[in-house]
Formats: C-alpha cells, sequence, structure tokens
C-alpha cells in the first residue's frame, strides 16, 4: 500500500470518528439475509449445513479419517460408540456500500449545511461501522479492496472516501459481484431514470439486495430562487438562462416528484428498498432508516 | 450665468444635458440587469422549463429612478449651482470699495474678506472696475489713498494683502482721496465699515452716495468692537473699564489678565448695565500674580482697542526704606526698619539704600524712618522727584525730633511728647477713628494700639486737614501735605515698638498698603532717549515682533499723541523696563455709526455669502454611485445572498468592480487615520495611566526589544503571582515621543545600535527622574562596575547630558536587598556583576535613587514564552539563579513602588525593644 498523504489519513480518522459518534447509538446491524454471499468467511449466518462455526449442529458416528481431535469424548463415553462433533456452517454476509462521488455532489445551497457528498459518506461509513460491530464484511463498491470486517477494513474505506474519490458519473459501474450480497447506493440519484434502471437491473439480475438512497439538499427540493437567474451545472452541462425562477419552481417539483417515483418504482420492482434524505435533517434519522431497511426481512 | 430666485447657475448650458435624461431612460429599461450566475446540480431537471413564461427581465423602477436621479444630480452639478448668488452691482461704472481696516475693524475681519471677496467675484463677473480705499493708514505711514481703477482679478490680489491695523481709522485721508477720483460712468460703492461712528463718517457716505449709489455694510449693535480703557489700580486689584458702542441690553463682557508667556491670570466677568455703555470690572489678583499681569484684554474680542498692555506703572510699587541709624543685625527686632520690611514686602518691592541710590532708580514710595536733617542736596533730590508724583512717608524718632528739616507737612515742634512715661500721670493714648478725608477711613482701629511718645506738630489752620490720624485726645498722629503732584507724609511716631506699639498691629499694614496705593507709579518721569519697540499689537490684538515699519520713539513723546503708524500701540523700551502704549489712551470713547444720509442702504455682514453647491452635489452624486454599485452587486447576489463563488471568467469583471468599491470604501476610513495618528498620544497616555506598566525604552533593536518585552513580561507574572503589586505588563516607551510620567519604572537595555536621545528627550528623561522616576539601566554585559565592559561606555555615550547623580555600587544594607525578599546580590543571566545606584541618598525623592545601573541581563534571565518557559539558560546556570534574578526583579519593583518605606521598617524591631524597657 502506498503510502499515503498526511492531510488524508487524517481527514480519514476523522471521518472514521465522525461515523463512530453516529453509529455509537445504534445496536451492532445484523444483515437480514435468507441468502448469504457465498464465502467461506466465518460470520452469524447459520448455513444450516456442517461446516465451522461455533454453534453445535449435529453428532455423526467416528469415520475413519476423523481427525481424532474432532471425537467429543463426553458423548463417546455415554455409548458404546465413538462419536464426532460438528459445529454448523456459520457465514457472514458481504455488503457492499456505495457513495456517489461525482462533482455534483460537491455542492451545497448554504454555508450552513454539509455537501451532499459529506452526508452520503457519513452515512455510508456509520452503516458500515454498525455492520462491522455485527461481524459482517463490508467493502466498497468500486474501492478496490476486498471485503473485511474488523478496524483496519473500515479505516481502508475512509481513507478512499477521503481520499480523491472514487469519482465517476453518478451512477456506479456494473462490477461482477458475489451472488446473494447486500448493495448500498447513497447519491442524488439525479442521472436520467433509464440509466438508474440498467444499473439496478443488472445488479437485481445477480440476486443482489439492495437499497438506495437519495441524498438532497434542501436547494434542490424547494428551488428557492428568485428572478432572473443563471443556472450553471456541476459537470459540464450548458448554463441555463432562467428568466423567473419562480415561474419554473412548480414545474421543477412536478419534475423532482416523478422523477422520484420513478426511482420508487424502479425499486419496488428490483425489490430493493428506496429513501430519501435531505441534507438539512439530522444524519440520525437517515441512518435509522437505512437500518431499519436493513436489517429487515424484505416484505413479500 | 442663470439666475433662478437665490440660486443661479455659472454654467447654465451644462443644463442641456438634462435632455439626454428620457433617452437614458430608455437605454436602462431596455437593458436588463445582468443576472445572478448560480450552481445548481440538478440543472438537468430544469431543462426545457422555462418556454411556459417568458417575460423580458426588466430593470426594477426603482433602480432606474436612483440611476435617473443619479445623473441629474451629476449634470446639476457640473452646471456650477450657486446659492445665493452676488448680483451684479447696481450702474456701469466702475465699482468702489471703501474697506475700514482701522483697529475696529479686527473684531470679524475674515467675515469682512468674505464679504470682500463675494463683492469682487460679482465685479469680476460683470467686468466692472474696481476701486479699492482701506480707510486706515499704511505701516509705513502713507495715508490711505484709493487704488483704481483696476480690473476685479487685481483688486482681489491687493484686497487679500489689507489687513486691519491697530490705529484708527483716517476717513478723512480716505475721502479726500475719493474726491479726487475721476470715475466712468456712474460708479457704485460699497462701504466696508466698522460700524463705529467718526466726525467724516456722514460725509463720507455722503460722497459715495454721489458717487452713483452706495451701500454702508457695518455690524448691529451687539456685533460691534469694544474698548477696554487702561486699568486704574485699587489696592492689591486692577479696575477695568469696558466701553460698548451703542447702549442696549444687559450684556456680559469677560476681561482676563494674561502673564508675559500667555498664561491666563485671571477672568473677570462683568455686565453692561441696560442703556449704559460701559461697565466696570475688579481683577482681584493676589499681588505676586499681579506683578505678572502682561496684558488685559476683553475676551472673544480681537482687536488693538480690546487689549490693554500692562507695564511698571501696573506693577508693585517700588518701596524704598531708609533708616536714620546704622543698621545693626545686632537687634532686628529694635531696627528702624525691621517692620517697614515686614508689612511692605508681601505686596510690594522693597529696596533699601541711601536716597541718593534708591531715587537713582524708579521709586514709588520713599520712607524716611527716623531719619533727622537732610542734606540739601538730598533734599532737593526728594523734593523733586515728591513733586513729580512721588510718596515721601517719615517715621518720627529721637532724631527727628530734634532736627525736623523743611520735608514735612507740618511744622513740628523740636522735643516730643510722652505719655504715660514715669513722671507724667497720663497713660498711652489710643488711636482716634479715622476721619473721612482721610485715605485710611474705614480702616477699623484695634483698641489695644497704643501711642506713648510722639512728636507735635505746630497748630497751624491748615493742620486739621492735613490730618489723616489722630490720637483718641485729638493730637495728630499722621499728618500729609500734597507737593506737586506728590504727597508728603509724616507718621509722629516711630516704625519700631519704641514709641508705640503701632508697629507691632495689623493696622500697620493696611495703613502702609493705603500709603502705598496712593502713589502715582514710577513711569511718570520723562525719560531721555529713545525706546525701541519691543514688542508692537497687530490689528487682531496679538504682540508680534515689530515689524521694520515701527520706528523707536522719542522718550519725551511717548504718550497717547505719538500712537500712529510709526508707533503702533505695544511695548517700548527695553526688555527690563518696558513701557506700554495702549491704543485706548488716544482712543477714548465709541459710537456706532450713525446719521447715514437717506438713501443709504445700511446692511450687515453675515447674511452675505454664495454657497457653490458644486461639492455638495457631486458628493450626493457619489455616494448614489456607491449605493447604485453595492444595490447592483446585491440583485447578482454577490454580496449575501448564494454561498456559490462564480468562477466564470464573465463574472471576474463584478468581482473587480466589488473589490474596486471596496477599497473605495476602504479608502475613506484610512484618509481619515492621519486623524486618528495624531491622537495617538492621547490613547497611549491613557492605556499607560489605566493600569502600573513596566516601560521599556525602544532601543531600535527588534531582537533585544523583543526579549526585554517578555522579560518584563516574565517579571509581570512573578509580581502578579507573589505580590500585591498588579502589574499590567510590559509596555514599550519611545523616548522621543511618549510621555514618561506614567510609568513608574523604565527598563533600559543599552544596545550599541540605539542613536543617543535627542535633547528633547534628554530634557524630558531628566523631568521624569526629578520627578520620582525610575531607570534601570542594563548593560548586558555582566561587568558593569567591575573592570567595566563595553556596555558601560556605550551607557555613557547614551546618557550624555542625563542628569544622574553621583553613583556608588548598591552598598549591602540597601532597601534593594530587602524591600520584599532579603537578598545578597542581584543575579540575572549573568552573576556577580555590580549594581550600582545614587551614592548619595535623602537627597531627593526621599532618598530613593532615580537609577540603577547594572550589567547582568536581568530582562534576559526573566523572559518567558508565551506558555511560560524561560527563554534564555542562566550562567553559570541553576534555577536558583533565575529564581533569584526574579526576586530582584520583584524587589526592584517593589522599591520602585514603596521607596524606601523597608528601610524604616528594619528599624521597627528596634524602637519596639526601646519602647518595652
Amino acid at each position: 500500500m502506498s503510502q499515503t498523504p498526511a492531510p488524508v489519513a487524517a481527514e480519514a480518522l476523522r471521518a472514521q470518528q465522525r461515523a463512530e459518534a453516529l453509529s455509537s447509538a445504534l445496536p451492532p446491524l445484523l444483515v437480514a439475509a435468507e441468502r448469504v454471499a457465498a464465502t467461506v468467511a466465518q460470520g452469524v449466518h447459520g448455513r444450516r449445513r456442517v461446516g465451522t462455526g461455533e454453534t453445535f449442529w449435529q453428532y455423526r458416528r467416528y469415520e475413519p479419517g476423523d481427525a481424532s481431535t474432532m471425537i467429543d469424548w463426553r458423548q463417546s463415553a455415554k455409548t458404546q460408540r465413538v462419536f464426532v462433533r460438528e459445529n454448523e456452517w456459520e457465514a457472514a454476509q458481504t455488503a457492499w456500500l456505495w457513495s456517489d462521488a461525482s462533482p455534483s455532489m460537491d455542492w451545497r445551497s448554504d454555508r450552513g449545511l454539509p455537501t451532499k457528498r459529506e452526508r452520503a459518506e457519513l452515512l455510508v461509513m456509520a452503516l458500515a461501522v454498525l455492520l462491522a460491530r455485527g461481524g459482517e464484511r463490508v467493502a466498497l463498491l468500486g474501492g478496490g479492496q476486498p471485503p473485511g470486517t474488523n478496524r483496519f477494513a473500515l479505516a481502508r474505506m475512509a481513507m478512499t472516501l477521503s481520499g480523491p474519490g472514487l469519482g465517476g458519473d453518478g451512477l456506479p459501474s456494473p462490477a461482477p459481484l458475489p451472488r446473494h450480497a447486500m448493495l448500498m447506493l447513497a447519491g442524488d440519484l439525479l442521472s436520467p431514470l433509464p440509466d438508474i434502471h440498467r444499473v439496478v437491473s443488472s445488479f437485481a439480475a445477480r440476486g443482489l439486495r439492495g437499497h438506495l438512497l437519495q441524498v438532497l439538499d434542501p436547494a434542490e427540493e424547494t428551488l428557492p430562487y428568485d428572478g432572473r437567474v443563471e443556472f450553471a451545472g456541476l459537470e459540464g452541462e450548458e448554463d441555463l438562462l432562467v428568466p423567473r425562477v419562480e415561474a419554473v419552481r412548480a414545474a421543477y417539483r412536478e419534475r423532482l416528484e416523478a422523477h422520484r417515483a420513478g426511482l420508487a418504482a424502479l425499486a419496488r420492482a428490483a425489490g430493493w428498498s428506496y429513501a430519501v434524505h435531505r441534507t438539512d435533517r439530522p444524519p440520525q434519522s437517515a441512518l435509522l432508516a437505512l437500518y431499519g431497511a436493513v436489517s429487515q426481512q424484505p416484505v413479500g | 450665468m442663470l439666475s433662478l430666485g437665490p440660486l443661479a447657475f455659472m454654467a447654465p448650458w451644462v443644463l442641456a444635458a438634462l435632455l439626454v435624461l428620457p433617452v437614458l431612460w430608455w437605454l436602462l429599461r431596455l437593458t436588463p440587469p445582468s443576472p445572478r450566475v448560480i450552481r445548481f446540480p440538478a440543472i438537468r431537471l430544469l431543462r426545457d422549463l422555462i418556454s411556459r413564461e417568458e417575460t423580458p427581465a426588466r430593470t426594477p423602477w426603482w433602480l432606474l429612478l436612483l440611476r435617473l436621479v443619479l445623473a441629474g444630480i451629476a449634470i446639476l452639478a457640473l452646471a456650477q449651482p450657486v446659492l445665493n448668488p452676488r448680483t451684479a452691482p447696481p450702474g456701469t461704472g466702475p465699482l468702489v470699495l471703501v474697506v475700514d481696516n482701522g483697529w475696529g475693524s479686527g473684531r470679524d475681519w475674515p467675515a469682512r474678506q468674505r464679504t470682500l471677496g463675494d463683492l469682487l467675484d460679482g465685479a469680476d463677473r460683470a467686468g466692472r472696475p474696481v476701486v479699492l480705499v482701506p480707510t486706515a493708514a499704511a505701516p509705513g505711514g502713507e495715508p490711505p489713498g484709493a487704488i483704481g481703477p483696476v480690473r476685479a482679478g487685481e483688486a482681489r490680489r491687493l484686497a487679500q494683502t489689507l489687513e486691519p491695523r491697530p490705529w484708527p481709522s483716517d476717513r478723512r485721508a480716505a475721502l479726500e482721496s475719493i474726491r479726487k477720483l475721476q470715475l466712468q460712468g456712474s460708479a457704485y460703492a460699497v462701504w466696508l465699515s466698522d460700524g463705529l461712528d467718526g466726525p467724516e463718517a456722514a460725509e463720507l457716505a455722503e460722497t459715495l452716495q454721489r458717487l452713483g449709489g452706495a451701500e454702508v455694510l457695518a455690524e448691529a449693535a451687539g456685533g460691534l468692537p469694544r474698548l477696554l480703557l487702561p486699568p486704574s489700580v485699587e489696592g492689591a486689584g486692577l479696575t477695568a473699564r469696558v466701553l460698548r458702542a451703542a447702549p442696549g441690553p444687559s450684556e456680559p463682557v469677560t476681561v482676563r489678565a494674561a502673564g508675559g508667556d500667555g498664561r491666563i491670570l485671571a477672568r473677570e466677568t462683568a455686565a453692561f448695565g441696560e442703556g449704559r455703555k460701559d461697565a466696570e470690572l475688579r481683577l482681584e489678583l493676589p499681588a505676586e500674580l499681579r506683578n505678572e499681569v502682561a496684558r488685559l484684554s476683553i475676551e472673544g474680542e480681537s482687536t488693538a482697542g480690546g487689549t490693554v498692555l500692562l507695564d511698571e506703572r501696573w506693577r508693585r510699587r517700588p518701596v524704598g526704606l531708609v533708616a536714620g541709624r546704622s543698621e545693626g543685625s545686632d537687634q532686628p527686632l529694635l531696627n528702624d526698619l525691621y517692620y517697614l520690611d515686614r508689612a511692605l514686602s508681601p505686596f510690594s518691592e522693597v529696596r533699601r539704600g541711601t536716597v541718593g541710590d534708591l531715587l537713582g532708580r524708579d521709586l514709588s514710595v520713599l520712607i524716611l524712618a527716623d531719619v533727622g536733617a537732610l542734606t540739601d542736596t538730598e533734599a532737593d533730590r526728594i523734593e523733586a522727584w515728591v513733586r513729580r508724583g512721588g510718596v515721601l512717608v517719615r517715621f518720627a524718632g529721637p532724631r527727628l525730633a530734634q532736627h525736623a528739616d523743611r520735608l514735612v507737612p507740618a511744622r513740628l515742634r523740636v522735643g516730643d511728647r510722652t505719655l504715660g512715661g514715669a513722671l507724667s500721670w497720663s497713660n498711652p493714648l489710643p488711636l482716634a477713628p479715622f476721619p473721612e478725608q482721610s485715605p485710611f477711613a474705614g480702616l477699623p482701629v484695634p483698641p489695644d494700639v497704643t501711642v506713648a511718645r510722639q512728636v507735635l506738630a505746630e497748630p497751624t489752620l491748615e493742620l486739621a486737614e492735613r490730618t489723616w490720624a489722630r490720637l483718641s485726645d485729638g493730637t495728630p498722629l499722621v499728618t500729609a501735605a500734597r507737593e506737586g503732584e506728590g504727597r508728603i507724609v509724616l507718621v509722629h511716631t516711630t516704625a519700631n515698638p519704641d514709641w508705640s506699639n503701632l508697629a507691632l498691629s495689623g493696622l500697620f499694614v493696611q495703613m502702609l498698603q493705603r500709603v502705598t496705593a496712593l502713589s502715582a507709579g514710577v513711569a511718570e518721569g520723562v525719560g531721555s532717549g529713545t525706546l525701541e519697540p519691543v514688542e508692537v499689537l497687530d490689528g487682531l490684538g496679538r504682540l508680534i515682533p515689530p515689524p521694520s515699519t515701527v520706528f523707536p520713539l522719542p522718550a519725551r513723546e511717548f504718550g497717547p499723541d505719538a500712537l500712529g503708524p510709526r508707533h503702533p500701540p505695544g511695548f517700548y523700551g527695553t526688555d527690563e523696563a518696558r513701557r506700554a502704549l495702549n491704543l485706548t489712551t488716544k482712543v477714548t470713547t465709541l459710537d456706532m455709526l450713525r446719521g447715514l444720509p437717506a438713501g443709504v442702504s445700511r446692511t450687515g455682514y453675515a447674511e452675505r455669502g454664495e454657497t457653490p453647491l458644486q461639492p455638495w452635489l457631486l458628493g450626493i452624486a457619489l455616494a448614489l454611485a456607491v449605493f447604485d454599485l453595492v444595490l447592483a452587486l446585491l440583485l447578482r447576489g454577490l454580496l449575501g445572498g448564494s454561498r456559490v463563488r462564480a468562477r466564470r471568467p464573465a463574472t471576474k469583471a463584478t468581482t473587480a468592480a466589488s473589490t474596486a468599491a471596496a477599497l473605495a470604501l476602504l479608502a475613506l476610513p484610512m484618509v481619515l487615520s492621519g486623524e486618528a495618528r495624531a491622537q495617538d498620544p492621547e490613547a497611549f497616555a491613557s492605556k499607560a495611566a489605566g493600569a502600573t506598566w513596566l516601560g521599556y525604552v525602544v532601543t531600535g533593536d527588534g531582537a533585544l526589544d523583543e526579549m526585554t518585552r517578555a522579560g518584563l513580561e516574565g517579571l509581570s507574572r512573578v509580581l502578579n503571582q507573589r505580590t500585591a503589586a498588579e502589574t499590567a505588563g510590559a509596555m514599550a516607551v519611545n523616548l522621543e515621543l511618549d510621555e514618561l510620567n506614567l510609568f513608574p519604572l523604565l527598563y533600559w537595555a543599552v544596545s550599541p545600535s540605539q542613536p543617543r536621545p535627542s535633547d528633547d528627550a534628554i530634557s524630558r528623561l531628566n523631568a521624569y527622574l526629578r520627578n520620582g522616576g525610575m531607570i534601570l539601566f542594563d548593560t548586558r554585559d555582566g561587568r558593569f562596575g567591575a573592570g567595566g565592559g563595553p556596555g558601560g561606555d556605550r551607557l555613557q555615550e547614551l546618557v550624555e547630558g542625563l542628569d544622574v547623580p553621583a553613583l556608588a555600587p548598591a552598598p549591602p544594607e540597601h532597601v534593594l536587598t530587602k524591600s520584599f525578599y532579603l537578598l545578597q546580590d542581584f543575579p540575572g543571566r549573568y552573576a556577580g556583576g555590580e549594581v550600582w545606584v545614587e551614592a548619595r541618598e535623602g537627597r531627593i525623592n526621599d532618598g530613593v535613587t532615580s537609577v540603577v545601573v547594572g550589567g547582568n541581563d536581568w530582562a534576559g534571565a526573566w523572559a518567558v514564552d508565551g506558555s511560560g518557559r524561560p527563554l534564555n539558560a542562566v550562567v553559570p546556570g541553576g534555577e536558583r539563579q533565575r529564581e533569584m534574578a526574579y526576586r530582584f526583579g520583584v524587589n526592584l519593583v517593589m522599591y520602585v513602588l514603596t521607596g524606601n518605606y523597608k528601610a524604616d521598617q528594619v528599624h521597627v524591631p528596634a524602637i519596639l525593644e526601646r519602647l518595652g524597657q
């Protein structure tokens, strides 16, 4: 691993500490997974078959080839047979987290608010902390790191988030993820609906359960400007001169609502959850909602 | 010039630009304000929404109005509007300006000059020639005459050279010169008068009117000059009379007495009674102060007539004492002159000597105590002097009783009369109340004053009226006779307690004061030679060095008649014997200008004056422009509003504009800060006086000053921790600029690079040391005294001229060793160097040394950084040495603040022990 510049490391540490503080109010998070991604990592999700784990699964007769250390002598002493004690295979779920790092996320309408990116990263990091505490394995989608469950994995995640970022155009690039893993996408999700649909369906096709979290600035929701305004995009879009913003406000809101409705429908169709978070609201409420969505058994 | 009522435009054609305003309005309406630029992530959702409603953006009406008003004001300003324009004088010929510049015009000269300037402006605009006629003689003595006709511009230059003169106007000469004028066309005359009447006033006005038309400018009655007459001396006070030109309502007037150096010694207010033209006021002054009074002036009056210069005539009277006996010092209480001297010296200047010596100088009263017969020459000289106004006072005694000469007010019987002696039935007699005509009238007669012996006068017809005091049986005790201008007074008893206890009483002092006050003074004598001008008054009542036009004054011509352009009022003579020539000895009456012929209008000075409005209008336009800029920035969201920074090149210009506006706003306080800097000493003083600061001398060596500052801060910290002395910290003191007296202690680290303080700074340092300040000199070489280091030599160069007494090494029992801690030595960064203090304690400042000199670099040892860690290592070392250095600092500051109080304290055990026994 290359040497990380000190400011980035300090920033990463601060980000991780903020996330830890935010998640300290919640118990460790266990992903509600009826099917766990096929990994060999030890976790808490029982696989209902013999394997390495801590929970007793069954006794069976000693067969030649079994190691003598596997013999349960107490059980064997009760009868004439020799028994071997077997535990249940318990595996960990893997959660892939993604935070939008496109330039449009680096924006806030008021100096008193955090940028959308800060908020999205905070929530992603807090979720990662909770998951790691619950024994699940977490990784950043596109971060280039293998999933991990310990503090070092968290520190690496924080470093990646605080660093130059993952870049991108507002949507994750389809990656070959293990089946049945969990996926959480946080971003402003303002890309055109067909693009989002393509990404979501490509993940859903692998059996990944996902969660969409739309992080928006209040100004993006209410369009609080008046008069003649020239709008400039943050991702190289063409400038747009609006003679009277108040005249288009209602239409803008309608359009935003339609976009959201499309997102919700899209998520529903894929069996995913969809939530909206505004940066002027406290992050706790968003985290609580995420906690519920991740830990709940999917309805229907 | 375009005139609209009280408003006129100097450049009316500029007003045509107002026609452009509608075009401007149309243009502004068409051009929408540039939009705010907002960066917005959800721009994708905004696309295609605008086509629904397309209303063209317009400049808001109020902004439009603001800009139109701005343009309108700018155009108006360029048209040079003038409020109350001076209308061109009527007539077609020249403008004749008669300017009174005699003494009376000094009262409000700037207003006169403004008016004159306005009149000349009017004449300039109308292209009229001007004739300028001052009415006071020029300083060279040339009589006033008309100048001109000349162009108005030329006349303005001449008018600027006019100034009020300290002598009266010569309207007669001005009148003659006006009569000689040959003028083309019908002239118009304006007389800028001083408002005072004179014999030629009406004639002058009439002549002016005949030129074509005339108007007279004069102040109203309340604004006329007032006249302060030379005061008369009454007792210890001065009685001054103030005249005003016209009787009117009651009006206060304040006269102040100033010393030769300009100090105000007394200030007295009186009031003109209603309908009265004069007011009298009395300035009560202690005799010492009265001698210092050099001038009296009416407050608020800047004329030569409102100022009276005082010379010897108003000073304490010199009194000469001559004794008949040789003055023995063995029995001073029996001396003839002892009681006279004691009685007179508080309020008079007492001289002793022989008659010849005393009369050689100016003298107002000569007292001969028991001088018998005078020689003929002496008697002649005294008699001549008395005839000129001297007062001769003689006291009787054994010698006078035997040899009375002719200089007595009444013929005396030979011998004396004894009352209550061993062979007499009678008792010593008390005094009778003083008769009405006596100068002593009203003095209380103490009953215990008795006269045991006296000389007797031969009864004559005039004896009764010559008697100023009697005994209770009617015998004259004091007789007096007029002799020419002066008086001869005889007290029929002795000036010592031999014959009477009068000399022991307070009555004696009062009587002598009255007699002295009678004397006419010393300046009456006719001198010879010439009197050089010493200082003269200018037209504004200020004393100035005599200009070259002032001539010396022959002494015999000295008097009111001499006063004129060649001899303006002022001090003449020599610096030691100055004689005051006052304008008010010549000008003694004052009347208001009246009796003007009909048809001559009379106005005041005040309501004149045109006001150019251009600067104001331009200022308003600039303010509006700044306001407009702020509004434009607000509208575009560059001030407040959106926090998103615009980074596009197109918006750079607006950013630059806003920066320029901010700079323009910043420039204003920077311009004003020049004044703020002038107030700096006050801020410094209020800061320094607000708390106890440890001062250090700024040497100019930055590192050293910083170290000294850190050292004193460290010491201050230790002081605040350990002692009751609450010091606020260290404060830099610039010897050249700052007030030193606010600091109890100055730490002066000697630096090789520090320039020698200026002489001014040295003298202020001397004053500081004399007034109880203390300087700790630190040569910082660790070797001061013992062998000497380079710092000692440098110190000597630096403080050359400083009044430092002889120094000696601090003795082991010096207060510095026990003012707080008990110390054996005084280490700093270096240990072992000697500390030198004043060698002779107890001389001044209660024995507290004013300088402490050493070379141990104490500040270096005290210096701490922000977190309290020491900055320097101490040599040879050890925290104990640093602690000792701090203890020395504590002792030093305690010594500075409490003086030698600890030196007294050490005796307490011994005193208590002794008391116990």
